[in-house]
């Protein structure tokens, strides 16, 4: 025990544990995981990962099919078993509990609405099961049918809804239990791109309005910038960052966190000069940010990432910083926006995205390629 | 945060893990326990059970304990015995060919020509396996008899004069009985088989040539060799072992194995011969399992 | 060779798809010749059942139905059938959703033990199962003719079961889990309720089976007395057309009760593949 501690502190501090006597730590809100590592036979599915998860945020695993993002939400809500590691939530460890008995609720990708409950019955269920009184559980069910827009549609069967409402009513069902932490299984998969951005808009929304904590998992890195505070790209079990998504849009750390996340131009480079500069395959010798040149080791091979609406086009003999020299390979027009493919000597291309109103270059025309300094990151 | 010790996060996974393992096997023993255990106590113990009794003899209406191998040694020295062996097996075999042959146009009607129907079809045939076999026999001595609705029906329409007395109580009746009961096993799994050719398969087929006749040894056929075989092993072990259409239909001229079986346990109060008939018996439906596995498994590996 | 439409009729191009039709006709009638016989003959105005009818009358069913010994034996056997599929559905669902749900080790051997009373010939088991109950005298009779049609329907009762639950949604259960319910709380919520359609069908089949069953019953019976055996007894001697009235009846009800069955289980099965 700790004699120089304030009394109120110790017990505040004392109160807030409530296990063990002795427990000095502060009660913890929010979701820590830490370590957590699956395998399956050969192959890691999770490995050794650890991120935290503050109240009220909204964090997206973001990634590739494989790269463990669903393996490791399951472990968070209990339907699979760490082989290391812990999972607390609010400062208890739910690692050993089952599903039912933790905090959590999911909103399953295929809604899993029961087939043989009416709508608001499948609203009910998590209450019911909470064994909350009848009247409560009715009023409740009333306001969250208000809250996803169905009112009136409680006593329909879940084979008359549609997909969007289905949909809704997943995620009522998921919200009615004010769990600590909602879980989120790429519920917006099954819908048209107009019904999943209107939803994108109202999960945000509500989650802000309820102040809850939401782990969304998705592969559609468009839906991660959107909505999340906090993104974790993840790649092969691992995170390999965890930022806010500027962040992770404008700094990624690894080349893959750059390639995955918007679309960006990867250049391979050697460091020559760790202060200052460094040389591009293409012969040429272009200079980097100091910020990113920190740590660098020379004669090491980086990649040098651009993203692609900063990469600008000129023609010939207008001048643009670097001014690479390419020829334009391919124009594809995409409404409000163009990609403008552009290749250099040797088997490097550029893409260029140019917004709406630009004057478009031909294919086959020769231009100049440039950025400004700034806007270069260096990736390992 | 002095003098505290805090579990290290890696043995909260592992321990969580190892609780969950236990866990799930818990359930998977409390899920198939009642089953096993049934299955333990009323069908693998009355067989072991089975098994003693046929190295045991019956002496004057009681028991003889000493441990011999006279049963065995009778059953293949008795002409009687091995004539019950003889005919069960070729009975077997015939149903089967029989079954066979009858069931795949009907199997195959079903599954490509039958449209709409299919579902009510499929169901008319599978739902006579279900009444009562002693009903069904029944039957069919009503049918098959000197006096029965078949002699009689072409004796009144002037088709014959006399009666066909070999109709009942001769193998030919247990063969007729036998077929008629199995049938519906049969076009079941050829239904299946049948099912997953798929038409275009057949179509490709015709269109590259090939007559309607060749399409279906060719392409067809082969593809229904897995339900054939089912149908086949199955028919033929009900065959073997089956009693009551022989009973029935037989006439006790000539005694099927399973009739002979009966005729030890109730009749000459001999419970180990009986025993000991029934051992060599499930010893040759195991075997015939054995071999048909074999055979099935490359098939339904494809 | 026509492109259009190909005819895939039957190996005989030259008779095509009508001789198919009517071949398939005639085996319907050879499968229910005998049935529509037993009920024809159970509406026949003389003590012999044969060939001229000599009237229709619908006495032998009044016959049948005021037999004492008869309707003794048809309520033995409605009672000890119903006991024995209920027991064997109560059995088999355990069995049935942890081999479906679950990773077992052991899987092939527990289908081989779960299959072989199938296999094994009846009169086989019959015998096994009387020298078992030797030891036990007490149970020969109605508990072990219940227990000998439990140990007979639980077999395909599991495999029936264990077929249409691998079909059944695992997130359904998942959801119930992660919004709160325990085990048995899932089960009672989701799982009764989605397979009691299963389960129903599973005990009409096992009760329609056992209620006909005759040679394990005989085995075991002692005194009492099941329809099937009351009916094997009638062949003996005199035949008596009430036997027909009351088979028509046992008959019908059969083909209903199988026939929902099937097509439920049938219908579940295209359904969801």
């Amino acid at each position: 025990m700790d004699n120089q501690a304030e009394p109120e502190l110790l017990v505040v501090n004392m109160i807030g544990t409530g296990i063990t006597a002795g427990r000095d730590v502060a009660p913890e809100k929010g979701v820590r995981v830490d370590g957590v590592t699956k395998r399956y036979g050969s192959s890691t599915a999770v490995d050794n990962v650890s991120i935290s998860i503050e109240p009220g945020e909204f964090v997206t695993l973001l990634g590739p099919s494989g790269c463990g993002k669903s393996t490791l939400l399951r472990m968070i809500s209990g339907f699979v078993i760490p082989d290391d590691g812990d999972i607390r939530i609010d400062g208890q460890s739910v690692v050993a509990l089952p599903p039912f008995k933790r905090n959590t609720a999911m909103v399953f990708q295929d809604y899993a609405l029961f087939p043989h409950r009416t709508v608001a019955q499948n609203l009910a269920f998590g209450l019911r099961m909470r064994r909350l009184p009848r009247p409560e559980i009715e009023r409740r069910v009333d306001r969250m049918l208000e809250m996803i827009e169905l009112r009136g549609l409680g006593e329909r069967s879940t084979d008359q809804i549609s997909g969007g409402q289905a949909q809704r009513v997943a995620l009522g069902r998921a919200l009615i239990v004010e769990p600590a932490l909602l879980l989120l299984d790429e519920p917006l998969g099954a819908l048209d791109l107009k019904l999943r951005r209107q939803m994108q808009a109202e999960l945000k929304r509500i989650q802000r309005e309820m102040k809850l904590t939401f782990l969304y998992v998705t592969h559609d890195q468009e839906e991660a910038l959107t909505m999340s505070d906090r993104i974790a790209v993840m790649r092969a079990g691992r995170v390999e960052q965890y930022a806010a998504p500027s962040e992770i849009y404008n700094n990624p750390t690894t080349a893959f966190v750059a390639d995955f996340v918007g679309e960006a131009n990867l250049l391979p480079a050697v460091v020559a000069e760790p202060s200052s500069g460094l040389v591009v395959v293409a012969g040429r010798k272009l200079r980097i940010p100091p910020e990113q040149a920190r740590g660098l080791v020379a004669g090491s091979s980086v990649s040098l990432a651009i993203r692609s609406e900063a990469v600008q086009l000129a023609p010939p003999g207008a001048s643009v910083e670097p001014g690479l020299a390419g020829t334009v390979e391919e124009v594809l027009f995409a409404g409000s926006t163009a990609k403008v493919i552009v290749r250099f000597e040797g088997e490097l291309t550029l893409i260029a995205t140019l917004g709406a109103g630009t004057p478009l270059p031909e294919r086959g025309q020769q231009v100049g390629v440039g950025w400004r300094e700034a806007d270069i990151r260096i990736v390992t | 945060m002095a003098g505290t010790t805090i579990t290290p996060a890696a043995s909260y996974g592992s321990t969580a893990q190892a609780a969950s393992v236990k866990r799930e096997r818990g359930h998977i023993i409390a899920g198939l326990a009642p089953v096993l255990l049934w299955q333990t106590l009323f069908f693998v113990i009355p067989m072991l059970i089975l098994l003693v009794y046929s190295f045991w003899t019956m002496r004057d209406y009681r028991l003889d304990y000493t441990f011999t191998l006279d049963n065995y040694v009778a059953i293949f020295t008795n002409p009687i015995y091995f004539k019950a062996f003889l005919l069960s097996l070729q009975v077997a075999l015939f149903v089967t060919v029989i079954c066979a042959v009858l069931a795949v146009p009907v199997a195959y009607f079903i599954a490509k020509k039958a449209g709409r129907w299919r579902v009510m079809l499929l169901v008319m045939v599978i739902i006579p396996f279900w009444v009562s076999l002693v009903m069904r026999a029944f039957a069919w001595r009503l049918l098959l008899g000197e006096r029965g609705f078949i002699n009689r029906g072409l004796e009144l329409t002037g088709v014959i004069e006399q009666p066909f007395s070999f109709l009942l109580y001769s193998p030919t009746a247990i063969v007729i009985g036998l077929v008629y009961a199995y049938l519906p096993l049969y076009v079941l799994p050829l239904y299946a088989s049948f099912d997953k050719v798929h038409d275009n398969w057949i179509a490709a087929a015709q269109d590259l040539n090939a007559t309607p006749m060749r399409a279906f040894w060719e392409v067809t056929f082969p593809l229904a060799l897995p339900g054939l075989m089912v149908g086949a092993v199955f028919c033929f072990i009900f065959g073997l072992g089956e009693y009551i259409v022989p009973a029935l239909l037989g006439g006790g001229k000539s005694l099927m194995i399973s009739q002979a079986i009966r005729l030890e346990f109730e009749l000459r109060q001999n419970w180990p011969g009986g025993a000991a008939l029934s051992i060599v018996l499930m010893a040759i439906v195991m075997a015939i399992l054995a071999v048909s596995l074999r055979w099935l498994r490359p098939e339904t590996a494809r | 060779m026509s492109a259009g439409t190909v005819k895939l009729g039957r190996p005989n191009p030259a008779k095509g798809g009508v001789a198919l039709t009517a071949y398939t006709a005639l085996i319907f009638a050879f499968l229910y010749l005998p049935i529509a016989v037993i009920i024809l003959f159970a509406f026949d105005d003389k003590p012999v059942p044969g060939l001229p009818m000599a009237g229709l009358t619908l006495d032998w069913f009044g016959k049948a139905f005021s037999d004492p010994d008869l309707m003794a034996s048809l309520f033995v056997s409605i009672k000890l059938a119903l006991s024995s599929a209920v027991l064997a559905t109560a059995i088999a669902m355990p069995a049935a959703m942890v081999l479906a749900w679950r990773e077992v080790r052991l899987r092939t051997l527990v289908m081989c033990l779960l299959l072989a009373p199938i296999v094994v010939p009846q009169i086989v088991i019959g015998l096994g199962l009387v020298l078992l109950f030797r030891l036990v005298p007490d149970l020969i009779g109605s508990p072990a003719i219940i227990i000998a049609h439990t140990t007979l329907t639980a077999c395909y009762a599991t495999m029936i079961l264990y077929s249409r639950l691998l079909g059944f949604r695992r997130s359904y259960l998942e959801a119930a889990m992660d919004l709160g319910a325990s085990d048995l709380r899932v089960f009672f919520e989701i799982i009764l309720p989605l397979a009691a359609p299963a389960l129903l069908a599973v005990m009409l089949l096992a009760f329609t089976d056992a209620f006909g069953e005759y040679i394990v019953a005989w085995f075991v019976a002692g005194f009492t007395e099941t329809l099937p055996i009351v009916i094997w007894g009638s062949m003996r001697g005199v035949l008596s057309p009430a036997i027909n009235a009351i088979s028509s009846v046992i008959i019908v009800v059969s083909l209903v009760l199988s026939a929902l069955s099937q097509i439920w289980i049938i219908r579940q099965s295209r359904s969801s593949s």
